[in-house]
């Protein structure tokens, strides 16, 4: 689809490669996301209670959907960066108050938390919902915790909705499939950028229309690290 | 944009930018005496540090009722409220946490974050004021493209790029890895602004261009701003971004109120009073002081008489650009201040000489200050991988460049660059640690 107006933004994503590339994102299919994003929030049971996103400015077209919807569903939201040095941060939030669900985990994040002798075992402990990238999901599990997949996927992004299940990304607009070799992305609805097929970094398996990913797999999720 | 505003006009609000001072105070006062009862009333700590100082709103009837009888408050108080009573705000919050729509929170670079109270759509520090008229003025309009380069901590603040400004934001980590991409998509979409950038991240394009063969000053040729942020440009950077073009725009925070920018007058950075009340506190002779701040159209967590900790010049003079809000010059914070043997050193005070040595070109540093007094400067300084193998020549590089600069020697811990850059965002890695 070609478009005249204005973008919402241009956003990036990794290819199959692990390559960053950009990505146009246009109001409308913001919009629509926002709103399937809302109400998949809505169904996990996030309204009135908190919840903490970590990810990067440049993810923000995967993420915004997420953020926004948080609101929307009615819970509070706060925002942290997915990186090392952001740990401080995220253990602020979780030291101060109360969260029913926190997304976006990395490896680097618990990096962090470890550099500072705060265990990833008690920061999250009593969070219901606690989502991870691939690799800092698989530690997170060694550490006792139950945590649900979080996966970049491309341009979309897939949450877990419960622990040890895949991770679905928005049901109306993307579809994942298997390609030669790896998993694929296809947009389902009209978007500034169309994608058919498109190969992702994740390595995993396609289960019940979700992905459950290789340990480790899904660049992008690590960021900041040596 | 107002509906007053033609896309030409230099400014984005005519009618509240070039307010004349006197009705400008007008309006900071109406303002004024309707948050100070909130906040009195409702946040804990704003009114049991009134009770003790004897003062009740009924007493503030003018401003200077106010700059001569209202107690200060500093982060210092607000973190030991938040410690002490179990309160997660520090006794600011004036409504019902569950009527928020999220909590954000501090840069936390001196010492741990404060929580930032946010209603969507409320004031605050989402104010459309900030970052709007001030883009608007170097020439950014609606339909262009912006790069966004910036930490997502507070997540509501970009959506005002799109939302009031009218533009596309183009999105970046703030990372040197970043910056070849921000070249690639420099050349291709050719925006119009950046928000934000810093030293390391020019040094970064400096590199990149070098071994791509791309000429920076084409990178940069549809750009009528660059904005930097979070701490002072050095030396060599700014000397780097201005031969390549670029017109510079310093932006600093406002006592955790709001935000401030230079204009295109280049003198100053603008504050937008008609959101914050300016007091300069502790003057010295070469009229320096230190900033305190107001919130004015904040009543969720307002901050009432905020000791900042930051060292500025002020000025309500009109400014050439014809903007009548007043405008600072950040000098440093006193928090920042190493004294040896009786001398005053700044983190800005070593920054050229650090990064006046080759493999220190990134200009990543720390002072160490685990008190005020010390009796000799020590310095954690990074380097570039590929010198290694030479690290004794590069320590004595080090020392002797900060010696000539500041008349004191240091003791210098050399560490890999990557080792300071992550305790990012590099924009604001913590110039100053205890250890």
């Amino acid at each position: 689809m070609t478009t005249t107006e204005p973008l919402w933004a241009v956003g990036t994503y990794e290819d199959g490669r692990g390559v960053r590339v950009p990505w146009r994102i246009s109001h409308a299919e913001i919009g629509r996301d926002v709103a399937a994003a809302t109400a998949l929030l809505a169904s996990l049971g996030v309204d009135g209670r908190r919840v903490l996103w970590c990810s990067m400015l440049s993810q923000a077209g995967q993420f915004w959907p997420y953020v926004c919807g948080t609101v929307m569903a009615g819970a509070r939201l706060s925002c942290a960066d997915a990186s090392y040095g952001e740990a401080m941060r995220v253990a602020m939030f979780l030291r101060l108050m109360d969260y029913d669900a926190v997304f976006g985990v990395t490896e680097a994040l618990l990096d962090g938390l470890s550099a500072t002798a705060r265990p990833a075992a008690e920061v999250f402990a009593d969070v219901r919902l606690l989502g991870a990238h691939p690799g800092a999901y698989e530690r997170l599990v060694e550490a006792g915790l139950s945590p649900v997949r979080v996966v970049l996927c491309g341009p979309a992004l897939a949450i877990g909705h419960e622990p040890d299940g895949p991770a679905f990304v928005l049901a109306d607009e993307w579809d994942v499939v298997d390609v030669e070799g790896g998993i694929g992305i296809t947009n389902l609805r009209p978007r500034a950028e169309s994608f058919l097929r498109t190969p992702i970094p994740v390595r995993g398996t396609i289960v019940d229309g979700g992905i459950v990913p290789d340990a480790a797999s899904g660049l992008g999720a690590a960021t900041n690290k040596e | 944009m107002t509906d007053s505003t033609p896309s030409q006009s230099v400014y984005f609000d005519a009618a509240i930018e070039t307010m004349a001072r006197a009705d400008l105070e007008a309006l900071q006062l109406e303002r004024l005496l309707e948050v100070l009862p909130i906040a009195y009333e409702r946040a804990p700590l704003i009114g049991e540090t009134w009770q003790a100082a004897g003062v009740h709103p009924r007493d503030i009837r003018t401003l200077d009722d106010f700059r001569e009888r209202v107690p200060f408050i500093d982060k210092d108080m607000i973190r030991a409220f938040r410690d002490q009573r179990g309160d997660p705000f520090g006794g600011l919050l004036c409504v019902d946490p569950h009527d928020l729509t999220g909590v954000g929170s501090t840069s936390g670079t001196t010492g741990d974050p404060t929580l930032v109270a946010e209603q969507w759509g409320g004031g605050g520090l989402t104010s459309p004021s900030i970052i709007t008229r001030d883009l608007w003025g170097w020439g950014v309009r609606p339909g262009d493209y912006v790069m966004l380069v910036l930490f997502t901590f507070r997540g509501p603040t970009y959506g005002l790029f799109q939302h009031s400004l009218g533009t596309t934001p183009i999105l970046f980590d703030f990372d040197p890895a970043e910056m070849e991409r921000f070249c690639e998509l420099s050349l291709e979409y050719r925006p119009t602004a950046v928000y934000n950038f810093g030293s390391v991240l020019i040094n970064a394009v400096h590199e990149v261009c070098d071994r791509r063969g791309l000429d920076p000053r084409d990178v940069f040729s549809s750009y009528k701003g660059v904005t930097f942020a979070g701490e002072p440009l050095s030396p060599r950077a700014r000397t780097l971004a201005e031969s390549w073009g670029v017109e510079l725009f310093e932006h600093g925070n406002v006592g955790d109120v709001t935000g401030s920018f230079e204009c295109v007058a280049h003198d100053g950075l603008h504050a937008w009073e008609d959101t914050v009340l300016l007091e300069g506190i502790d003057g010295d002779d070469d009229g320096r002081c230190e900033l305190v701040a107001t919130a004015l159209n904040n009543h969720i967590a307002p901050l009432i008489r905020f000791r900042s900790d930051d060292i500025v010049r002020l000025t309500t003079e009109p400014c050439a650009c014809g903007r009548t809000h007043a405008r600072m010059w950040p000098v440093g914070r006193k928090s920042d201040e190493v004294v040896v043997e009786g001398q005053s050193v700044l983190p800005l005070d070593v920054w050229g000489a650090v990064e006046s040595v080759d493999a220190c070109a990134m200009g990543l540093f720390q002072m160490i200050r685990p008190v005020r007094d010390v009796d000799r400067l020590r310095l954690r300084v990074g380097y570039a991988a590929q010198w290694s193998s030479r690290l004794d020549g590069v320590r004595d590089d080090v020392r002797a460049a900060v010696a000539a600069a500041t008349g004191t020697e240091p003791d210098v811990e050399l560490v890999p660059n990557e080792t300071l850059l992550r305790l990012g965002p590099p924009h604001k890695i913590p110039r100053v640690s205890r250890t």
